[in-house]
């Protein structure tokens, strides 16, 4: 099913759906944009920086989230969160990366509460990229511009207007005042999903990475890529697949948090006993590329990256992931 | 975990029935919990194998996972040995009897006890990392289970006698006849009737036969590391040696992504490997 | 490719030849643009690999504290880097004698947010033509005056030739101005508390704790960062105002009379960050109590590190 309105009616649309929920988009902040509950439809912002630098997952997974407060020396869970809520301009990279992180936090055995609270009381809302960008490789990891895994519901811009695709049902529900426009319209919508695609040229080859970078193992090819890697948090913390926590007991707070926590430092897996199975970051930045090309795939044949590019340009020593991997499959393994 | 398992986070509240040393140094010491919760306990006693572990937690001192030292059939408690290591075990070490604690589990895999019907098992352990082999142990023990198995080997080292735990216990295991008991010590000792030196010699020489027989060791990095090939070189195949292994945990339900070995999650698909599963594994350990 | 860099490239491809270093820390060609990455050469036919210019924004003394001490270690150094290698120096990082000083001249590094302001985001490529830079973004292109482009840091920058180097390649720029670098400290102090405080909260409350800043900081190399250490607990890792600004109160507060205001770290955070203010007004500070500054030879003490009977007492008496 698909609907239409004007790039210019998107504010009043907005507004309309703040009277049914919370609504979250990218706003201005400094020189990024960065999801926000938005008190008014006009302070979105998504005709500037393509994508925000914060990744959406923190939507779902914030950086720093209580699991329990201290009350009367027992750990009391929080109230359940369950006032609807739209997240709106999310692009297909990052909603895609959610559902990867569904097989995360509901699984059959354990199910995270928190997590699942955040997703079942949140609608998606997606905008499409009619010009990806240049550190954009999202149809290299088998993920596009216009992917609907994840969503809702999809924005594609098209010229005056949006073009609304109806992607689930739960979407629906939001879109019963708009325009419809027959399906038609598609073969407009492939065009321009095309045109998106033959912009994004194939950053590196995926097939058997999983097996190269085993054989890779203990190869030199880590010291090589490893080597002006700061070991900062960078590229994981913007990064919308990665989920690693630390659980950590705030006794001024009386609060058991969790945080945000990144295998490329140092104290991510140093033992009690003094033994670091990562000792450097020869180790440690294979860690993070075999999880994302090797150890997800291993487990749901899934690459673990939807190739939003926000390490890529944020890295502060310039390392790119592309390039990495592209050495990865070049690389002649020594005997 | 709650009755019906809402919050994987929450720990369970329980009651320190028993604290005791093990050891003249105090580096060891036993506890044994009471649920506090009647749900929780049929919870957990509905789920629980030897081999798998719980996180004990402290509030504002954290958490910590403790392979669980005592079999169902012992009574309604569970059983944990720690050894004071770091601050959270400090913690856990200063803690007295009707003291509270907080319990996550039964959580990991453990022993695929199922697989191992009808085989001769041969139980090598080194350290404080006996406490679980001594659950298997205790288990296999009992009237209703010992028939599912053949012969039972038990090959325990410590550092020196004051350090191998459960000593009364394990004593009264000379006069069973339905096991063969091989204690050890790294250095002579008077009045010690055993064997003396390092595990992995101790198996050389015990020699026991690989013939339908599984082989599970659990002990510090460096006794596991020759000792496998010792079980190894007596003709066991990677199929029949299993291992129990540690890595830094916080979740323990494989969402926090810490304590990895490639694909697998030590917390969630472990702790309990065979070598044959480890060995298509990467060397991340 | 500039004649700076054909003599760089010659220069290290001899004293890989000769062997008189093991290695070569440098920059080569960005893989995205407007970020040379940083480079590490062992092989001279490798020398070709190796660029300088205005995009290079790491300093590269940062690297190496990560560098076994025992090798022998050739690096290039503009004025920020050779003083933060006179400081690790005085610190006992590293010997001398080790090092081996490849002086280029340093016309300041431009700020990669202040190309992307002007030029958006969807940047190709980024040349340096004299004073103007050239941008190729996806639509269109654009010359803008390199003045405008340079990293606050570098446009007061005090000191951008390279002290005592073991070899000066190209020619030596004039010195910064002193009372430029002082009148922006002084600037900020003039504001009310009110201000000053609102102006500390809105940077550190974008904070993420990437430690983006700590690890590009050559100072910060520490094995166990006070953030790190568990008992006590110095401050909370947990997203929280307290936790952040304790935590860019402290780093600054450990960097005083260290810091060569070099501005690496404002150039590393992804959140785009202000943090220099603080630290130089820390080194000012230290310049007006104790005539201190940072990095301008290999044995001056620092002041946390060394007393004089003649110190200012006005806390004691």
């Amino acid at each position: 099913m698909y609907y239409q309105i004007e790039k210019n009616e998107i504010t009043n649309l907005l507004d309309h759906w703040m009277k049914l929920a919370g609504v979250f988009a990218p706003t201005e902040k400094g020189q990024f944009t960065v999801f926000e509950n938005l008190m008014h439809g006009d302070e979105l912002r998504i005709n500037g920086p393509h994508n925000t630098r914060y990744p959406p997952k923190s939507l779902f997974l914030p950086q720093s989230e209580r699991l329990f407060t201290l009350k009367n020396g027992n750990l009391v869970e929080p109230k359940i969160n369950n006032e609807p809520r739209i997240v709106f301009g999310i692009r297909p990279c990052d909603a895609h990366a959610l559902t990867l992180l569904d097989t995360v936090f509901l699984t059959d055995q354990y199910k995270d509460p928190y997590w699942q609270a955040e997703r079942e009381r949140t609608i998606l809302v997606g905008l499409g990229c009619d010009e990806p960008c240049a550190s954009c490789f999202c149809t290299t990891v088998g993920s596009g511009p216009f992917e609907t895994r994840g969503l809702d519901i999809l924005f594609i811009p098209l010229n005056e207007k949006y073009i609304i695709k109806q992607v689930t049902e739960k979407g629906g529900s939001l879109l019963t005042d708009l325009r419809k426009v027959p399906d038609t319209i598609e073969t407009e919508i492939q065009k321009l999903e095309q045109k998106a695609i033959n912009s994004l040229p194939i950053a590196f080859e995926t097939i058997d990475i999983r097996e190269k970078l085993y054989k890779l193992f203990s190869d030199a090819y880590w010291l090589k890529v490893s080597q002006s890697c700061l070991g900062c948090g960078v590229c994981t913390f913007l990064c919308p697949t990665c989920y690693c926590f630390d659980i950590v007991d705030e006794a001024q707070r009386g609060e058991r948090v969790r945080n945000w926590d990144t295998c490329m430092f140092r104290i991510y897996s140093q033992e009690a006993s003094g033994h670091n199975p990562r000792p450097s970051r020869f180790e440690r930045t294979r860690q993070r590329l075999m999880h994302k090309y090797a150890y997800w795939l291993d487990s749901i044949n899934e690459i673990g990256c939807t190739g939003c590019g926000r390490c890529v340009r944020y890295c502060p020593v310039g390392l790119d992931i592309r390039d990495m991997i592209r050495k990865a499959q070049n690389w002649e393994v020594v005997e | 975990m709650t009755d019906n398992n809402t919050n994987p986070y929450k720990p369970m509240p329980m009651r320190i029935s028993r604290a005791y040393y093990e050891s003249n140094d105090h580096s060891l010491k036993t506890f044994e919990l009471d649920f506090l919760g009647a749900s929780d306990c049929d919870y957990f006693f509905a789920h629980y194998n030897p081999g798998q572990f719980c996180q004990l937690s402290i509030f504002n001192k954290g958490e910590a996972p403790f392979g669980v030292a005592s079999a169902a059939w012992e009574g309604k408690f569970v059983r944990f040995t720690v050894q004071k290591m770091g601050t959270f075990t400090q913690a856990i070490h200063r803690l007295k009897v009707d003291d509270q604690i907080g319990m996550r589990g039964p959580l990991g895999n453990g022993f695929p006890l199922d697989m191992w019907r009808g085989k001769n098992l041969v139980i090598v352990g080194g350290g404080c990392a006996f406490s679980t082999l001594y659950a298997l142990t205790k288990h296999i023990q009992h009237p209703d289970f010992r028939n599912d198995y053949n012969e039972l080997i038990v090959i325990y080292g410590a550092r020196n006698s004051g350090l191998c735990m459960y000593k009364q216990d394990i004593q009264s295991w000379y006069d069973r006849d339905d096991m063969q008991l091989h204690q050890a010590i790294d250095v002579p000792e008077n009045e010690w009737l055993h064997h003396v030196g390092y595990v992995p010699d101790v198996v050389r020489e015990v020699a026991p036969s690989p013939d339908n027989a599984v082989a599970i060791v659990c002990g510090p990095p460096i006794m596991t590391k020759f000792t496998l090939p010792a079980l190894t070189d007596l003709g066991f195949a990677p199929e029949a040696i299993f291992t129990s292994l540690e890595k830094r945990m916080k979740c323990g339900i494989g969402k926090c992504g810490r304590c990895n070995i490639g694909p697998a999650y030590i917390c969630k698909d472990g702790p309990v490997f065979s070598l044959a599963e480890l060995q298509s594994l990467p060397a991340d350990i | 490719m500039s004649d700076l860099e054909l003599h760089l490239r010659s220069e290290v491809a001899r004293i890989l030849q000769d062997g008189s270093v093991d290695l070569v820390v440098g920059f080569e060609a960005e893989s995205i643009p407007l970020k040379p990455q940083p480079t590490f050469i062992e092989d001279s036919k490798d020398a070709d690999r190796l660029i300088i210019n205005g995009f290079c924004q790491n300093n590269l003394a940062t690297f190496l504290t990560r560098l076994p001490k025992e090798k022998r270690i050739g690096i290039v150094v503009r004025g920020c880097e050779s003083r933060s290698i006179n400081a690790l120096i005085v610190e006992n990082q590293h010997a001398r004698d080790k090092l081996y000083l490849i002086g280029v001249p340093c016309h300041g590094i431009i700020d990669w947010r202040k190309v992307e302001a002007l030029a958006g985001e969807n940047i190709i490529s980024a040349e340096e033509n004299e004073n103007i830079v050239n941008v190729h973004t996806i639509r269109s292109q654009f010359s803008i005056d390199r003045g405008d482009l340079l990293h606050d840091s570098c446009a007061r920058c005090l000191h951008p030739n390279p002290v005592s180097p073991d070899i000066m390649l190209g020619e030596l720029l004039p010195e910064g101005d002193p009372v430029l670098a002082r009148s922006v400290v002084d600037e900020f102090q003039l504001l009310s508390s009110e201000k000053r405080y609102a102006f500390f909260t809105q940077e550190a409350e974008r904070c993420i704790r990437c430690y983006a800043c700590r690890e590009a900081c050559p100072m910060c190399y520490c094995t166990e960062c006070f953030v790190d250490h568990a008992n006590p607990r110095w401050t909370e890792s947990t997203i929280s105002p307290a936790g952040t600004q304790a935590w860019h109160i402290v780093r600054a507060f450990h960097q005083a009379g260290r810091c060569v205001s070099c501005g690496a770290c404002e150039r590393a955070c992804p959140m785009d960050i202000k943090m220099t203010y603080l630290t130089d007004k820390l080194n000012d500070d230290l310049r007006r109590l104790y005539g201190f500054q940072v990095g301008m030879d290999t044995s001056t003490q620092p002041p946390f590190a060394a007393f004089s009977l003649d110190d200012k007492k006005r806390f004691i008496s």
